[in-house]
């Protein structure tokens, strides 16, 4: 238990990161500058995954959302933004109303958290080792994962092609890229 | 560092996305603040599998479940965001109204 402050201080630097880096991605103006601070959140969520012992989550989380979404929300900003366009703003009134929506969130998620208090904590250490996931996720028992695994490979491929269906020009509709 | 420390983190995060979501008019920043919506509720899985869990392994398979989930709605959103952008010549959601009715 020596180790507990250390661990303390390293949560709530992360959590203060997550906080202020999430604060910036919907407030800032800039479509493009929201992504790259989304980045910041995203890279302290992944160190909060190791320190709650899911390594194979964090690194999961850098991979599939730094290294893949982020960049795909960047290229398609880049598709989709023109230099010197003025940029949308919601009203003040808009922002004052979801302002309060989101404190309204807060405030009830603070008040179920007290029902969360008779909960015993027990700390599991090793369970997300890739050992561990990789032996449920690959068992064809009943407790394994194998079908689901499966049926999310099969639900990517679908996805992949979905999105090339989607974004694909017809060439007779060629003029609509100029548009 | 407890599990209602991070239960709170999560809630935070997840209302500064909703926050997000209802404010930004352009497309992609409504797809960005879903981000942050989903990444907490990924967070909540966590928390739980090491805190609390019967069988933690299980936790962390939802966990990487979810996060694949996540990459296939957000290629199929941004390639929407993309043909709605190319018909369009923008992607501000007070304008995008076709699919409205136009009675209410």
């Amino acid at each position: 238990m020596d180790s507990l402050p250390l661990k303390d201080i390293l949560f709530y630097i992360t959590a203060i990161i997550m906080v202020a880096g999430a604060l910036l991605t919907v407030t800032v103006r800039n479509v493009l500058h929201s992504a790259i601070a989304l980045i910041g959140t995203f890279f302290a969520s992944a160190v909060l995954y190791f320190l709650l012992h899911a390594e194979f989550v964090g690194v999961a989380q850098v991979m599939v959302y730094i290294g893949g979404v982020v960049v795909f929300i960047v290229l398609a900003i880049l598709l989709t933004v023109r230099l010197g366009e003025r940029i949308l703003e919601a009203g003040k009134q808009r922002k004052i109303i979801a302002a309060l929506f989101a404190a309204a969130i807060s405030v009830f998620a603070v008040l179920l958290l007290k029902e969360t208090n008779s909960i015993v904590q027990t700390e599991t250490e090793d369970f997300a080792s890739l050992a561990a996931i990789g032996e449920r996720l690959l068992s064809p028992s009943s407790t394994g994962f194998l079908l689901p695994f499966e049926a999310i490979s099969l639900l990517l491929l679908i996805s992949l092609i979905g999105a090339i269906t989607i974004a694909y020009i017809p060439k007779e509709d060629k003029h609509m890229e100029g548009k | 560092m407890t599990l209602q420390a991070c239960l709170l983190l999560a809630f935070l995060l997840f209302s500064i996305g909703v926050y997000g979501m209802l404010t930004r008019r352009n497309a992609i920043g409504i797809l960005i603040s879903m981000e942050l919506m989903l990444n907490a509720a990924n967070i909540n899985f966590i928390a739980f599998a090491h805190y609390k869990a019967a069988d933690a392994t299980a936790g962390a398979v939802f966990a990487i479940f979810a996060i694949a989930a996540t990459a296939c709605e957000m290629a199929i959103a941004l390639a929407i965001a993309i043909i709605v952008y190319r018909r369009h010549g923008f992607l501000d959601v007070d304008q995008l109204t076709e699919l409205r009715d136009p009675d209410v």
